[in-house]
């Protein structure tokens, strides 16, 4: 039965199923791309409003989820991020007239499931919300009708996912073999008297299978195979929802379920995730190198930064009381991604409606300085970001980073995030160089995007400077409440 | 094999080794012993000892799927629906209202279906389409 104190800590959810319903109605009997994009942003401000005034220690609602401060504030990232990509998507499918209102039904769909994910402390939660995102996303990733590219992007996503949930609910199903529960906070109990009694043979099983699913979600290497061909596939505003609400949720879990679940204290995961780390680290800037289509060379440098993330949970393994750093670490360097990619995709996305092909390409964007100084000054900041350059969100980040390795003396770990980062520079500039070339292609294009789409990706830029020029009260506020 | 697991194993291991041994004998002592033709239906399909007749590229009409769909959609429903009623008393009204919100949810999407031309076969009458 359920109080209602805990009916009132489930509001954002019930708000955004709510939304849900209410769109779908509103298609049945009154299709417009105008309808239900208002319907979508009242839904998720709504969601937004209702969580306002909780309390940050967290309640336990049924022993499937935990709704605390760090899942409330991941639950307002992700809604916000929903906002930016369906304000941005509405002039994208204004330019591809086909039956577009169920955009935004999967998009909350997709939402909800965020959501779910970012709060679970319980095997079946991980499993819906990651289901219910997964689901959604394949639809979404397959929306342009005639899109030969993105129906093979979402065929691709929809097998290797399907396997890599297949490896995930074996991985749970061996765990809980061993351990005899699905929770995350009894996991940790249950483990600690595993690894005195008996050997961990099967625990380290199941954990390679478990961070192999789950490793598959957020495309570090050795698992990244089908990141660039999906996001060059997707349509722009779905690339960067994939690349960041999608992403960012799937890390929070596997925050919680690592740190809640104490899986730190074996030292063979440790080793896993450090070579993982490593690779991806490398992989995902030398292969970045080399490409020619912006989505690309974003899908390739999400997987570096995945990489760099990783060194969080790395941490945690040897030194035991940077856990709470650790969780700080993780959400400064998530936020930051976020912000920061939002607005490079966004960047495509307002590029992509003014035409009915993707303009994705790095010749797409040659000499964008001097017909859109503003536009591109904000891809400008966001590549800087990326790179982790001073002064914008991505160097507190980085640094973040670089504070919890070096705390708990990840040498190995540390270099790789170095020369990583030294790679990084030249494939981020070199977009930004391709930007200011060619002055003579002056010619003035009828501005054609909507008000909202520009202002939402100078808010954005704004937020990327904000974070890194004046980094103190969000970091104050995180080491409060986390 | 001091571990006593692996101890427990080494039935199944040699009961594995068994049926590989069993079915490579079989396949490579036919293969030996038995008699090799090359006429001209060897190589034919073989249903049953019937000839296979025209193409087996048939195209169907999509109708016949989404229907296919739906009745794994409704049928699951009815599952729900039929553990509910068993457990009607012992559930009380926090299960009537749950089963209430189900049911409503899958109003919303029957009349979703119904009003996007899913349920008409044939010619498509779906809304906003051709009026926008």
């Amino acid at each position: 039965m359920m109080t209602p104190t805990e009916l009132y800590a489930l509001a954002p959810f019930i708000w955004l199923s709510v939304g849900v319903i209410v769109l779908m109605l509103q298609i049945a009997f009154s299709r417009s791309l105008n309808g239900a994009c208002w319907v979508t942003n009242l839904t998720l401000l709504v969601a937004l409003y209702s969580m306002v005034g909780h309390d940050p220690a967290g309640i336990q609602v049924t022993p499937l989820m935990r709704i605390d401060a760090l899942g409330l504030m991941f639950c307002a990232v992700i809604i916000c991020g929903s906002v930016v990509t369906s304000l941005l998507a509405r002039d994208y499918l204004k330019q591809r007239p086909a039956e577009n209102e169920e955009f935004f039904l999967l998009l909350l769909l997709a939402t909800l499931g965020a959501c779910v994910l970012v709060c679970a402390t319980h095997v079946a939660s991980l499993l819906l919300g990651l289901e219910l995102l997964g689901v959604a996303l394949y639809g979404l990733i397959a929306y342009p009708e005639k899109g030969e590219r993105s129906l093979e992007a979402a065929i691709k996503y929809l097998v290797l996912s399907g396997a890599a949930s297949a490896t995930l609910l074996f991985g749970f199903a061996l765990l809980y073999a061993a351990t005899g529960t699905m929770d995350f906070a009894i996991l940790a109990d249950k483990l600690d008297t595993i690894q005195v009694n008996s050997n961990p043979i099967i625990v380290l099983t199941a954990a390679a299978f478990i961070l192999s699913g789950l490793a598959f979600k957020l495309s570090v290497a050795p698992f990244h195979m089908w990141t660039p061909d999906v996001y060059e596939g997707a349509p722009a505003p779905i690339t960067g929802f994939l690349a960041t609400v999608s992403k960012g949720a799937v890390f929070v879990v596997l925050l919680r379920w690592f740190i809640d679940g104490q899986l730190y204290e074996f030292r063979g995961i440790i080793l896993g995730l450090s070579a993982v780390a490593i690779a991806s680290m490398l992989v995902g800037n030398l292969l970045a190198l080399r490409q020619d289509n912006i989505k690309r060379i974003l899908a390739y440098s999400s997987i570096a930064q995945f990489g760099y993330l990783l060194v969080v949970l790395i941490a945690c393994g040897t030194l035991t009381e940077s856990i709470p750093l650790a969780r700080e670490a993780a959400s400064y360097y998530l936020l930051a991604y976020i912000i920061t990619t939002l607005g490079a995709t966004g960047l495509l996305t307002l590029l992509s409606s003014e035409s009915a092909r993707e303009r994705d390409h790095i010749g797409d964007i040659v000499g964008l300085f001097w017909r859109r100084p503003l536009l591109s000054l904000g891809f400008t900041v966001a590549m800087l970001s990326l790179a982790g350059i001073p002064l914008t969100a991505g160097f507190i980040g980085k640094f973040y980073i670089f504070k919890i390795g070096a705390d708990a003396e990840l040498w190995a770990l540390m270099s790789a995030v170095i020369v990583g980062s030294g790679l990084g520079i030249f494939y981020y500039l070199r977009l930004v160089f391709n930007m200011t070339k060619n002055p003579r292609q002056v010619h003035a294009l009828p501005q054609q995007t909507s008000l909202e789409g520009r202002s939402v990706l100078l808010l954005l830029t704004l937020l990327i400077l904000a974070l890194g020029v004046y980094p103190q009260p969000l970091m104050d506020y995180l080491s409060a409440i986390l | 094999m001091s571990n006593p697991e692996s101890a427990e194993l080494l039935p199944f291991i040699v009961y594995f080794c068994a049926v590989v041994l069993l079915v490579a004998t079989m396949l490579i002592l036919s293969w030996l012993l038995g008699q090799r033709r090359q006429n001209k239906s060897t190589n034919m399909p073989f249903e049953s000892g019937v000839l296979s007749v025209g193409s087996s590229q048939i195209r169907l009409s999509v109708e016949f799927y989404l229907i296919a769909i739906f009745f794994v959609i409704f049928d699951l429903e009815t599952v729900f629906i039929f553990a509910w009623a068993i457990a009607f008393f012992e559930l009380g009204w926090y299960g009537f209202f749950a089963i209430l919100v189900f049911i409503l949810v899958l109003t919303v999407a029957l009349i979703y279906e119904w009003r996007s031309g899913a349920l008409d076969w044939g010619v498509k009458t779906r809304t906003g389409i051709g009026e926008s």
